[in-house]
Protein backbone atom coordinates (compact mmCIF):
# COMPACT_ATOMS: atom_id res chain seq x y z
CA UNK A 1 0.00 0.00 0.00
CA UNK A 2 1.27 3.55 -1.06
CA UNK A 3 2.17 5.90 1.60
CA UNK A 4 0.12 8.92 0.88
CA UNK A 5 -0.34 11.98 2.63
CA UNK A 6 -3.73 12.99 3.21
CA UNK A 7 -4.45 17.41 2.99
CA UNK A 8 -7.43 18.20 4.58
CA UNK A 9 -8.95 21.80 4.18
CA UNK A 10 -12.00 21.87 6.50
CA UNK A 11 -13.53 25.51 4.77
CA UNK A 12 -13.05 23.90 1.49
CA UNK A 13 -15.17 21.00 2.17
CA UNK A 14 -18.15 22.92 2.23
CA UNK A 15 -19.42 23.89 -1.23
CA UNK A 16 -20.57 27.81 -1.18
CA UNK A 17 -23.74 28.53 -2.98
CA UNK A 18 -21.56 31.04 -5.53
CA UNK A 19 -19.29 28.56 -6.69
CA UNK A 20 -16.19 29.49 -4.89
CA UNK A 21 -15.43 26.28 -3.27
CA UNK A 22 -14.73 24.85 -6.95
CA UNK A 23 -12.93 27.95 -7.70
CA UNK A 24 -10.55 27.94 -4.49
CA UNK A 25 -10.09 24.08 -4.33
CA UNK A 26 -9.09 24.39 -8.22
CA UNK A 27 -6.19 26.72 -7.69
CA UNK A 28 -4.98 25.44 -4.32
CA UNK A 29 -4.40 21.89 -6.72
CA UNK A 30 -2.66 23.61 -9.07
CA UNK A 31 -0.19 25.10 -5.95
CA UNK A 32 0.15 21.49 -5.31
CA UNK A 33 0.71 20.05 -7.97
CA UNK A 34 3.63 22.34 -8.51
CA UNK A 35 5.10 20.55 -5.49
CA UNK A 36 4.20 17.05 -6.62
CA UNK A 37 2.60 16.71 -9.84
CA UNK A 38 0.77 13.40 -8.50
CA UNK A 39 -1.42 15.37 -6.33
CA UNK A 40 -5.07 13.89 -6.54
CA UNK A 41 -7.74 15.82 -5.87
CA UNK A 42 -10.42 13.08 -3.73
CA UNK A 43 -12.78 15.26 -3.24
CA UNK A 44 -13.88 18.68 -1.58
CA UNK A 45 -11.70 19.34 1.17
CA UNK A 46 -9.68 16.78 1.13
CA UNK A 47 -6.26 15.82 -1.27
CA UNK A 48 -3.78 12.78 -1.21
CA UNK A 49 -0.47 12.87 -3.12
CA UNK A 50 2.34 10.05 -2.68
CA UNK A 51 4.54 11.07 -0.13
CA UNK A 52 8.13 8.84 -1.24
CA UNK A 53 8.52 10.83 -4.37
CA UNK A 54 9.05 14.29 -3.31
CA UNK A 55 10.42 13.43 -0.10
CA UNK A 56 13.17 12.21 -1.18
CA UNK A 57 13.44 15.54 -3.35
CA UNK A 58 12.88 17.68 -0.34
CA UNK A 59 14.76 16.10 1.78
CA UNK A 60 12.74 14.03 4.30
CA UNK A 61 8.49 14.05 5.35
CA UNK A 62 8.96 16.57 7.39
CA UNK A 63 10.27 19.45 4.96
CA UNK A 64 6.67 18.17 2.64
CA UNK A 65 4.90 18.75 5.29
CA UNK A 66 6.38 22.46 5.89
CA UNK A 67 6.20 22.79 1.98
CA UNK A 68 2.24 21.69 1.82
CA UNK A 69 1.10 23.71 5.06
CA UNK A 70 2.63 26.84 3.75
CA UNK A 71 1.32 26.55 0.41
CA UNK A 72 -2.14 25.73 1.43
CA UNK A 73 -1.85 28.83 3.95
CA UNK A 74 -0.66 31.30 0.98
CA UNK A 75 -3.11 30.02 -1.69
CA UNK A 76 -6.11 29.52 0.55
CA UNK A 77 -5.75 31.78 3.74
CA UNK A 78 -6.95 28.53 5.87
CA UNK A 79 -4.67 25.95 7.81
CA UNK A 80 -4.83 22.42 6.60
CA UNK A 81 -4.40 19.20 9.05
CA UNK A 82 -1.96 16.91 7.28
CA UNK A 83 -1.48 13.09 8.45
CA UNK A 84 0.67 10.33 6.77
CA UNK A 85 -0.36 6.87 6.33
CA UNK A 86 -0.27 4.14 4.08
CA UNK A 87 -3.41 4.12 1.98
CA UNK A 88 -6.29 6.59 1.62
CA UNK A 89 -8.50 4.99 4.56
CA UNK A 90 -5.68 5.96 7.15
CA UNK A 91 -4.26 8.70 5.69
CA UNK A 92 -7.57 10.57 6.04
CA UNK A 93 -7.87 9.39 9.78
CA UNK A 94 -4.34 10.43 10.14
CA UNK A 95 -4.76 13.47 8.68
CA UNK A 96 -7.70 15.07 11.01
CA UNK A 97 -5.62 14.30 13.91
CA UNK A 98 -2.57 15.67 12.76
CA UNK A 99 -0.66 12.77 12.60
CA UNK A 100 2.51 10.99 11.11
CA UNK A 101 2.36 7.28 11.07
CA UNK A 102 5.75 6.08 11.17
CA UNK A 103 6.28 3.64 8.34
CA UNK A 104 5.13 0.31 9.23
CA UNK A 105 3.19 1.18 11.64
CA UNK A 106 -0.25 1.32 9.73
CA UNK A 107 -1.37 -1.67 9.77
CA UNK A 108 -1.32 -1.25 14.12
CA UNK A 109 -3.22 2.22 13.32
CA UNK A 110 -5.74 0.67 11.49
CA UNK A 111 -6.96 -2.02 13.82
CA UNK A 112 -6.89 1.07 17.01
CA UNK A 113 -9.69 2.85 15.19
CA UNK A 114 -12.94 2.39 16.71
CA UNK A 115 -15.51 1.23 14.15
CA UNK A 116 -17.33 4.36 13.92
CA UNK A 117 -14.37 5.41 11.12
CA UNK A 118 -15.40 2.83 8.83
CA UNK A 119 -18.29 5.10 8.19
CA UNK A 120 -21.45 2.88 8.61
CA UNK A 121 -23.59 3.55 11.59
CA UNK A 122 -25.59 0.12 10.87
CA UNK A 123 -22.20 -2.35 11.16
CA UNK A 124 -21.22 -0.29 14.33
CA UNK A 125 -24.41 -0.85 15.97
CA UNK A 126 -24.06 -4.36 15.27
CA UNK A 127 -20.97 -4.97 16.38
CA UNK A 128 -21.13 -3.21 19.05
CA UNK A 129 -23.89 -5.98 20.27
CA UNK A 130 -21.31 -8.76 19.42
CA UNK A 131 -18.70 -6.93 21.76
CA UNK A 132 -16.74 -5.58 18.71
CA UNK A 133 -15.87 -1.96 19.18
CA UNK A 134 -12.87 -1.44 16.86
CA UNK A 135 -11.29 -1.66 13.19
CA UNK A 136 -9.24 -4.57 14.40
CA UNK A 137 -11.71 -7.12 16.58
CA UNK A 138 -13.71 -6.10 13.24
CA UNK A 139 -10.94 -7.73 10.64
CA UNK A 140 -10.88 -10.61 13.08
CA UNK A 141 -13.74 -11.74 11.97
CA UNK A 142 -13.81 -14.60 9.51
CA UNK A 143 -14.57 -13.45 6.09
CA UNK A 144 -17.63 -16.09 5.93
CA UNK A 145 -19.07 -15.11 9.12
CA UNK A 146 -19.22 -11.33 7.98
CA UNK A 147 -20.39 -13.07 4.68
CA UNK A 148 -23.35 -14.50 6.58
CA UNK A 149 -24.44 -11.59 9.03
CA UNK A 150 -23.78 -8.49 6.95
CA UNK A 151 -24.46 -7.74 3.35
CA UNK A 152 -21.83 -7.20 0.30
CA UNK A 153 -20.95 -3.95 1.54
CA UNK A 154 -20.02 -5.02 4.97
CA UNK A 155 -17.82 -7.84 3.08
CA UNK A 156 -15.82 -4.73 1.11
CA UNK A 157 -15.21 -2.99 4.86
CA UNK A 158 -13.85 -5.79 5.96
CA UNK A 159 -11.25 -5.45 3.14
CA UNK A 160 -10.35 -2.27 4.48
CA UNK A 161 -10.41 -3.17 7.78
CA UNK A 162 -7.78 -6.03 7.18
CA UNK A 163 -6.01 -3.61 4.89
CA UNK A 164 -6.92 -5.88 1.72
CA UNK A 165 -8.52 -2.71 0.00
CA UNK A 166 -6.99 0.83 0.81
CA UNK A 167 -9.47 2.76 0.73
CA UNK A 168 -13.55 3.56 1.00
CA UNK A 169 -16.01 4.14 -1.56
CA UNK A 170 -17.24 6.47 0.12
CA UNK A 171 -13.88 8.52 0.76
CA UNK A 172 -13.69 9.89 -3.52
CA UNK A 173 -15.87 12.20 -5.51
CA UNK A 174 -16.24 10.69 -8.70
CA UNK A 175 -17.70 13.48 -10.04
CA UNK A 176 -14.88 16.04 -8.92
CA UNK A 177 -12.60 15.05 -11.52
CA UNK A 178 -15.28 15.84 -14.27
CA UNK A 179 -15.88 19.25 -12.98
CA UNK A 180 -12.30 20.44 -12.16
CA UNK A 181 -11.56 19.60 -16.16
CA UNK A 182 -14.91 21.74 -17.13
CA UNK A 183 -13.82 24.63 -14.85
CA UNK A 184 -10.38 24.37 -15.95
CA UNK A 185 -11.85 23.95 -19.79
CA UNK A 186 -13.94 27.02 -19.62
CA UNK A 187 -10.85 28.83 -17.72
CA UNK A 188 -8.52 27.58 -20.63
CA UNK A 189 -10.87 28.83 -23.19
CA UNK A 190 -11.22 32.32 -21.82
CA UNK A 191 -7.37 32.32 -21.81
CA UNK A 192 -6.49 30.71 -25.25
CA UNK A 193 -8.25 31.53 -27.54
CA UNK A 194 -6.54 33.45 -29.63
CA UNK A 195 -6.73 34.34 -33.54
CA UNK A 196 -8.41 31.49 -34.94
CA UNK A 197 -8.49 29.79 -31.47
CA UNK A 198 -4.71 28.68 -32.35
CA UNK A 199 -2.78 28.37 -29.39
CA UNK A 200 0.88 28.11 -29.83
CA UNK A 201 2.00 24.40 -29.10
CA UNK A 202 5.43 26.84 -27.76
CA UNK A 203 3.54 28.66 -24.86
CA UNK A 204 2.84 25.27 -23.51
CA UNK A 205 5.96 24.24 -23.72
CA UNK A 206 7.22 27.32 -21.89
CA UNK A 207 4.97 26.68 -19.25
CA UNK A 208 5.85 23.11 -18.84
CA UNK A 209 9.53 24.41 -18.66
CA UNK A 210 9.13 27.31 -16.38
CA UNK A 211 7.11 24.93 -13.87
CA UNK A 212 9.78 22.61 -13.63
CA UNK A 213 12.62 25.13 -13.28
CA UNK A 214 10.18 26.65 -10.25
CA UNK A 215 10.97 22.48 -8.95
CA UNK A 216 14.60 21.73 -9.89
CA UNK A 217 16.09 25.06 -10.11
CA UNK A 218 16.91 27.25 -13.13
CA UNK A 219 19.48 24.39 -14.47
CA UNK A 220 17.48 22.07 -14.26
CA UNK A 221 15.78 22.88 -17.71
CA UNK A 222 18.45 23.07 -20.51
CA UNK A 223 18.02 23.13 -24.36
CA UNK A 224 20.88 21.87 -26.68
CA UNK A 225 22.97 24.53 -29.14
CA UNK A 226 25.06 23.88 -31.95
CA UNK A 227 28.51 26.35 -32.11
CA UNK A 228 31.77 26.20 -34.60
CA UNK A 229 34.40 23.81 -33.08
CA UNK A 230 36.15 20.47 -33.75
CA UNK A 231 34.97 17.89 -31.69
CA UNK A 232 31.61 17.20 -30.10
CA UNK A 233 32.07 17.93 -26.81
CA UNK A 234 33.19 21.55 -27.89
CA UNK A 235 29.90 21.81 -30.57
CA UNK A 236 27.20 21.54 -28.18
CA UNK A 237 26.50 23.56 -25.63
CA UNK A 238 23.77 23.09 -23.16
CA UNK A 239 22.27 26.45 -22.00
CA UNK A 240 19.81 26.47 -18.81
CA UNK A 241 16.10 26.99 -20.35
CA UNK A 242 15.04 30.68 -21.10
CA UNK A 243 18.57 32.06 -21.27
CA UNK A 244 19.87 34.11 -24.05
CA UNK A 245 21.04 31.48 -26.70
CA UNK A 246 23.17 34.64 -27.81
CA UNK A 247 24.55 34.00 -31.23
CA UNK A 248 25.25 30.56 -31.15
CA UNK A 249 25.37 29.20 -34.43
CA UNK A 250 26.91 26.07 -36.52
CA UNK A 251 27.19 27.53 -40.26
CA UNK A 252 30.08 27.76 -40.85
CA UNK A 253 32.70 25.35 -42.00
CA UNK A 254 35.20 23.98 -39.23
CA UNK A 255 38.55 22.76 -40.78
CA UNK A 256 39.45 19.74 -39.10
CA UNK A 257 35.94 19.11 -37.73
CA UNK A 258 35.64 15.16 -36.76
CA UNK A 259 32.98 13.43 -39.19
CA UNK A 260 29.67 11.92 -38.43
CA UNK A 261 28.78 9.99 -36.78
CA UNK A 262 28.29 11.88 -33.38
CA UNK A 263 28.28 9.98 -30.09
CA UNK A 264 24.61 10.31 -28.74
CA UNK A 265 26.03 10.67 -25.24
CA UNK A 266 28.78 13.11 -24.42
CA UNK A 267 29.74 13.70 -21.41
CA UNK A 268 29.57 16.75 -19.64
CA UNK A 269 32.21 16.24 -16.90
CA UNK A 270 35.08 14.60 -18.84
CA UNK A 271 36.30 11.28 -17.47
CA UNK A 272 39.69 10.03 -16.98
CA UNK A 273 40.32 6.90 -18.06
CA UNK A 274 43.64 4.76 -18.80
CA UNK A 275 44.51 3.07 -22.08
CA UNK A 276 46.54 -0.21 -22.04
CA UNK A 277 48.55 -1.70 -24.68
CA UNK A 278 48.97 -5.91 -24.71
CA UNK A 279 51.71 -5.26 -22.05
CA UNK A 280 49.25 -3.50 -19.75
CA UNK A 281 51.58 -0.01 -20.44
CA UNK A 282 49.97 3.06 -20.86
CA UNK A 283 49.33 3.98 -24.29
CA UNK A 284 50.83 7.70 -25.79
CA UNK A 285 50.50 9.82 -28.34
CA UNK A 286 53.56 10.61 -29.90
CA UNK A 287 54.33 13.69 -30.70
CA UNK A 288 54.12 13.03 -34.19
CA UNK A 289 50.93 11.87 -33.90
CA UNK A 290 51.09 8.41 -33.68
CA UNK A 291 50.02 5.83 -30.59
CA UNK A 292 52.80 4.27 -28.62
CA UNK A 293 51.34 0.85 -29.28
CA UNK A 294 47.90 -0.95 -30.03
CA UNK A 295 45.51 -0.55 -27.77
CA UNK A 296 44.18 -3.89 -25.96
CA UNK A 297 41.95 -2.70 -22.78
CA UNK A 298 40.25 0.52 -21.24
CA UNK A 299 40.07 1.08 -17.73
CA UNK A 300 36.69 2.55 -16.59
CA UNK A 301 36.23 3.22 -13.18
CA UNK A 302 38.96 0.79 -12.41
CA UNK A 303 36.58 -2.29 -14.38
CA UNK A 304 38.46 -3.25 -17.59
CA UNK A 305 36.58 -3.74 -20.82
CA UNK A 306 38.41 -5.10 -23.58
CA UNK A 307 39.31 -2.85 -26.60
CA UNK A 308 38.61 -5.12 -29.99
CA UNK A 309 39.29 -2.26 -32.50
CA UNK A 310 40.47 1.03 -32.58
CA UNK A 311 40.43 4.28 -35.57
CA UNK A 312 42.76 7.89 -35.20
CA UNK A 313 44.14 9.08 -33.50
CA UNK A 314 43.19 12.32 -35.10
CA UNK A 315 45.64 15.27 -33.50
CA UNK A 316 44.79 18.67 -33.37
CA UNK A 317 46.48 21.82 -32.20
CA UNK A 318 44.03 24.25 -31.57
CA UNK A 319 44.42 27.74 -30.43
CA UNK A 320 48.37 28.14 -31.66
CA UNK A 321 48.08 31.52 -31.37
CA UNK A 322 47.82 31.61 -27.12
CA UNK A 323 49.50 28.73 -25.49
CA UNK A 324 48.04 26.20 -27.52
CA UNK A 325 45.95 23.02 -27.28
CA UNK A 326 47.35 19.51 -27.96
CA UNK A 327 44.41 17.50 -28.46
CA UNK A 328 43.93 13.88 -30.41
CA UNK A 329 40.48 11.90 -31.00
CA UNK A 330 40.46 8.10 -31.09
CA UNK A 331 37.46 5.51 -31.93
CA UNK A 332 37.22 2.31 -30.09
CA UNK A 333 35.22 -0.35 -30.23
CA UNK A 334 34.82 -2.82 -27.22
CA UNK A 335 34.54 -5.84 -26.96
CA UNK A 336 30.90 -5.85 -25.46
CA UNK A 337 29.64 -3.84 -29.33
CA UNK A 338 30.03 -0.28 -27.52
CA UNK A 339 32.00 2.46 -29.09
CA UNK A 340 33.38 5.38 -26.99
CA UNK A 341 35.44 8.41 -28.15
CA UNK A 342 38.25 9.48 -26.14
CA UNK A 343 40.82 12.28 -26.30
CA UNK A 344 43.85 12.42 -25.24
CA UNK A 345 44.98 15.83 -23.48
CA UNK A 346 47.55 17.03 -20.94
CA UNK A 347 49.37 13.61 -20.89
CA UNK A 348 45.97 11.57 -20.31
CA UNK A 349 43.31 9.87 -21.65
CA UNK A 350 39.17 11.06 -21.14
CA UNK A 351 36.34 9.48 -22.29
CA UNK A 352 34.21 12.26 -23.86
CA UNK A 353 31.44 9.89 -25.34
CA UNK A 354 29.44 7.14 -25.70
CA UNK A 355 28.01 5.98 -29.02
CA UNK A 356 24.89 4.94 -27.43
CA UNK B 1 -25.86 27.49 -42.69
CA UNK B 2 -22.23 29.23 -43.14
CA UNK B 3 -20.83 26.22 -43.16
CA UNK B 4 -22.56 25.10 -46.14
CA UNK B 5 -22.41 27.95 -48.12
CA UNK B 6 -20.45 28.26 -51.29
CA UNK B 7 -19.81 32.02 -51.15
CA UNK B 8 -17.88 31.66 -47.82
CA UNK B 9 -14.70 33.65 -48.70
CA UNK B 10 -11.42 31.95 -49.29
CA UNK B 11 -8.66 32.25 -46.67
CA UNK B 12 -5.47 33.62 -47.62
CA UNK B 13 -3.40 31.08 -48.50
CA UNK B 14 -0.31 32.16 -45.39
CA UNK B 15 -3.31 32.15 -42.88
CA UNK B 16 -4.35 28.46 -43.50
CA UNK B 17 -1.18 27.63 -43.24
CA UNK B 18 -1.29 28.56 -39.32
CA UNK B 19 -4.92 27.21 -39.38
CA UNK B 20 -4.77 23.44 -37.42
CA UNK B 21 -7.68 20.91 -38.18
CA UNK B 22 -9.90 20.31 -35.29
CA UNK B 23 -9.42 16.68 -34.72
CA UNK B 24 -8.21 14.79 -38.19
CA UNK B 25 -7.45 10.94 -37.62
CA UNK B 26 -4.00 11.87 -38.61
CA UNK B 27 -3.70 14.17 -35.96
CA UNK B 28 -3.83 11.14 -33.79
CA UNK B 29 -0.88 9.96 -34.50
CA UNK B 30 2.39 11.54 -34.81
CA UNK B 31 4.84 10.82 -37.44
CA UNK B 32 7.81 8.92 -37.58
CA UNK B 33 10.24 9.27 -39.83
CA UNK B 34 12.31 6.54 -42.31
CA UNK B 35 12.92 3.51 -41.25
CA UNK B 36 10.22 3.46 -38.64
CA UNK B 37 7.27 4.20 -40.13
CA UNK B 38 7.28 1.19 -42.89
CA UNK B 39 8.22 -1.04 -39.49
CA UNK B 40 5.30 0.14 -37.31
CA UNK B 41 1.54 -0.46 -37.68
CA UNK B 42 -0.36 2.19 -38.55
CA UNK B 43 2.94 3.57 -40.49
CA UNK B 44 3.24 6.55 -36.42
CA UNK B 45 3.53 6.65 -33.10
CA UNK B 46 -0.19 6.48 -31.72
CA UNK B 47 -0.78 9.39 -29.03
CA UNK B 48 -1.73 8.33 -25.43
CA UNK B 49 0.44 5.33 -25.68
CA UNK B 50 3.54 4.10 -23.75
CA UNK B 51 6.18 2.94 -26.30
CA UNK B 52 9.37 1.17 -24.67
CA UNK B 53 13.01 1.09 -26.10
CA UNK B 54 14.97 -1.97 -24.50
CA UNK B 55 18.40 -2.03 -25.30
CA UNK B 56 21.60 -3.17 -23.21
CA UNK B 57 23.73 -0.27 -22.02
CA UNK B 58 25.72 1.52 -25.17
CA UNK B 59 24.16 -0.70 -27.67
CA UNK B 60 22.46 2.18 -29.60
CA UNK B 61 19.11 2.61 -27.36
CA UNK B 62 19.44 6.09 -27.22
CA UNK B 63 19.77 6.57 -30.47
CA UNK B 64 16.77 4.54 -31.13
CA UNK B 65 14.53 6.35 -28.86
CA UNK B 66 15.93 9.80 -30.35
CA UNK B 67 15.04 8.63 -33.82
CA UNK B 68 11.85 7.96 -33.02
CA UNK B 69 11.07 11.97 -32.23
CA UNK B 70 13.14 13.21 -35.16
CA UNK B 71 10.53 13.11 -37.82
CA UNK B 72 7.65 15.34 -35.25
CA UNK B 73 10.17 17.10 -34.34
CA UNK B 74 10.85 18.57 -37.80
CA UNK B 75 7.21 19.07 -38.09
CA UNK B 76 7.01 21.50 -35.11
CA UNK B 77 6.49 18.73 -32.29
CA UNK B 78 7.68 19.54 -29.05
CA UNK B 79 9.89 16.72 -27.26
CA UNK B 80 11.23 16.21 -23.95
CA UNK B 81 13.86 14.01 -22.57
CA UNK B 82 13.98 13.53 -18.86
CA UNK B 83 17.10 11.30 -17.16
CA UNK B 84 19.14 11.25 -19.76
CA UNK B 85 22.18 12.92 -18.20
CA UNK B 86 24.72 13.85 -21.17
CA UNK B 87 23.24 14.07 -24.60
CA UNK B 88 24.70 14.51 -27.62
CA UNK B 89 23.57 17.26 -29.53
CA UNK B 90 25.46 17.25 -32.66
CA UNK B 91 24.22 13.33 -32.54
CA UNK B 92 21.16 14.29 -31.83
CA UNK B 93 20.84 16.97 -34.46
CA UNK B 94 22.35 14.69 -36.94
CA UNK B 95 19.45 12.68 -36.70
CA UNK B 96 17.22 14.83 -37.73
CA UNK B 97 15.83 16.44 -34.60
CA UNK B 98 15.53 19.91 -34.17
CA UNK B 99 16.99 21.51 -31.62
CA UNK B 100 14.98 24.42 -30.87
CA UNK B 101 12.26 22.61 -29.57
CA UNK B 102 14.02 19.79 -27.34
CA UNK B 103 14.10 20.85 -23.46
CA UNK B 104 16.09 18.67 -21.47
CA UNK B 105 16.14 17.64 -17.95
CA UNK B 106 19.83 15.77 -17.66
CA UNK B 107 19.45 15.44 -13.63
CA UNK B 108 16.11 15.40 -12.34
CA UNK B 109 17.91 14.38 -8.98
CA UNK B 110 15.64 11.64 -7.04
CA UNK B 111 11.95 13.06 -9.14
CA UNK B 112 12.46 12.13 -12.70
CA UNK B 113 9.01 10.71 -12.41
CA UNK B 114 7.68 14.31 -11.45
CA UNK B 115 9.41 15.87 -13.86
CA UNK B 116 8.35 13.53 -16.63
CA UNK B 117 4.82 14.08 -15.09
CA UNK B 118 5.33 18.01 -15.39
CA UNK B 119 6.41 17.56 -19.27
CA UNK B 120 3.50 15.69 -20.13
CA UNK B 121 1.63 18.83 -19.81
CA UNK B 122 3.97 20.65 -22.08
CA UNK B 123 5.29 18.17 -24.91
CA UNK B 124 3.96 15.78 -27.44
CA UNK B 125 7.10 13.61 -26.86
CA UNK B 126 7.99 12.43 -23.78
CA UNK B 127 11.52 10.45 -23.44
CA UNK B 128 11.87 9.09 -20.36
CA UNK B 129 15.37 6.97 -19.12
CA UNK B 130 14.37 6.14 -15.23
CA UNK B 131 16.34 4.53 -12.68
CA UNK B 132 14.19 1.82 -11.93
CA UNK B 133 10.42 2.60 -12.31
CA UNK B 134 8.26 1.03 -9.91
CA UNK B 135 4.95 0.07 -10.89
CA UNK B 136 2.72 2.30 -9.01
CA UNK B 137 4.84 5.32 -10.26
CA UNK B 138 4.76 4.03 -13.66
CA UNK B 139 1.17 3.52 -13.81
CA UNK B 140 -0.04 7.07 -12.84
CA UNK B 141 2.54 8.02 -15.44
CA UNK B 142 1.35 5.86 -17.88
CA UNK B 143 -2.18 7.26 -17.36
CA UNK B 144 -1.32 11.08 -17.18
CA UNK B 145 0.49 10.55 -20.77
CA UNK B 146 -3.11 8.64 -22.19
CA UNK B 147 -5.20 11.12 -20.44
CA UNK B 148 -3.04 13.82 -22.50
CA UNK B 149 -2.26 12.34 -25.32
CA UNK B 150 1.28 12.65 -25.97
CA UNK B 151 3.50 9.98 -26.34
CA UNK B 152 5.91 8.30 -23.91
CA UNK B 153 8.77 7.24 -25.29
CA UNK B 154 10.54 4.95 -22.33
CA UNK B 155 14.44 4.07 -22.45
CA UNK B 156 14.96 1.25 -19.92
CA UNK B 157 18.10 -1.89 -20.27
CA UNK B 158 17.24 -5.62 -19.97
CA UNK B 159 18.34 -5.49 -15.79
CA UNK B 160 15.07 -3.47 -15.06
CA UNK B 161 12.78 -3.60 -17.36
CA UNK B 162 9.34 -1.38 -17.65
CA UNK B 163 7.28 -2.63 -15.39
CA UNK B 164 3.77 -2.22 -17.42
CA UNK B 165 3.12 -3.96 -20.89
CA UNK B 166 4.02 -1.49 -23.72
CA UNK B 167 1.87 -0.45 -26.49
CA UNK B 168 4.51 -0.17 -28.66
CA UNK B 169 8.23 -1.99 -27.98
CA UNK B 170 11.60 -1.56 -29.27
CA UNK B 171 13.96 -4.46 -28.16
CA UNK B 172 17.51 -4.22 -29.46
CA UNK B 173 18.68 -7.79 -29.91
CA UNK B 174 21.82 -7.15 -31.67
CA UNK B 175 24.11 -3.99 -32.31
CA UNK B 176 27.08 -4.62 -34.79
CA UNK B 177 29.51 -1.71 -36.16
CA UNK B 178 30.62 -1.81 -39.28
CA UNK B 179 34.16 0.39 -39.76
CA UNK B 180 36.65 1.83 -41.98
CA UNK B 181 39.28 3.98 -41.20
CA UNK B 182 36.92 5.10 -38.50
CA UNK B 183 33.69 4.01 -37.14
CA UNK B 184 31.25 3.54 -39.99
CA UNK B 185 27.72 2.67 -39.40
CA UNK B 186 25.86 0.71 -36.59
CA UNK B 187 23.63 -1.71 -37.68
CA UNK B 188 20.89 -3.08 -35.20
CA UNK B 189 18.82 -5.61 -34.96
CA UNK B 190 15.55 -4.81 -33.67
CA UNK B 191 12.56 -6.30 -31.96
CA UNK B 192 9.24 -4.26 -32.43
CA UNK B 193 6.33 -5.55 -30.71
CA UNK B 194 3.49 -4.79 -28.63
CA UNK B 195 -0.08 -4.98 -28.26
CA UNK B 196 -2.86 -5.09 -30.94
CA UNK B 197 -1.11 -4.92 -34.72
CA UNK B 198 2.22 -4.61 -33.32
CA UNK B 199 1.78 -7.73 -30.86
CA UNK B 200 3.28 -10.21 -33.68
CA UNK B 201 6.68 -9.25 -33.05
CA UNK B 202 9.30 -9.30 -36.20
CA UNK B 203 13.16 -8.74 -36.06
CA UNK B 204 14.24 -5.87 -38.47
CA UNK B 205 18.24 -5.06 -39.45
CA UNK B 206 17.98 -0.72 -39.22
CA UNK B 207 21.10 1.11 -39.49
CA UNK B 208 21.33 3.52 -36.90
CA UNK B 209 23.43 5.99 -37.32
CA UNK B 210 24.87 6.02 -40.68
CA UNK B 211 27.86 7.97 -41.95
CA UNK B 212 25.86 10.93 -42.13
CA UNK B 213 24.35 10.22 -38.37
CA UNK B 214 20.83 9.28 -39.44
CA UNK B 215 18.74 6.04 -39.58
CA UNK B 216 18.75 4.53 -41.96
Amino acid sequence: MERLLAIHVEALGEEAPDGSTLRDYSSLLDALDLLCPFTEPVRLGLYALPVRGPSRFFGGEAAVLDMVAATVHEVTGHDASLGIADGLFCAEIAARERLLVAPGATAAFRRRQPLRALGREDLVTTCRRLGLHTVGAFADLERARVAERFNKNALVLHQVARGERSELATQRDLKLARRLGRLRGEALADEQLGFFGQRGDDDRAHAAARRLQSRLGADGVVVAALRGGRAPEDRATLVPWGSPAGSIRDDAPWPGQLRSPSPASTLRVRQGVALLDGNAEEVRVGSRGFLSARPRALLVDQVRRDVIWHAGPWPSLERWWGRGRRRAHLQLLLASGEAVLLAAESGRWWLVGVYD
Amino acid sequence: MFAFSTERPTLPADLVATLRPVVLAKSRTLPLGEPWSGLVPGGGLRRGTTVVVQAAPGSGGLSLALSLVARASLEGHWTGVVGVGDPGAVAIAELGVDLRRVLFVPRPLGAWAEAAADLVDGVDLLIVRPPRAGSGVARRLVDRVRERGIVMIVLVEPGAPWPLPADLSFTITEARWATSSRLDARHLTVLVGGRGEAARGRAHVVTLPDRRGRAR
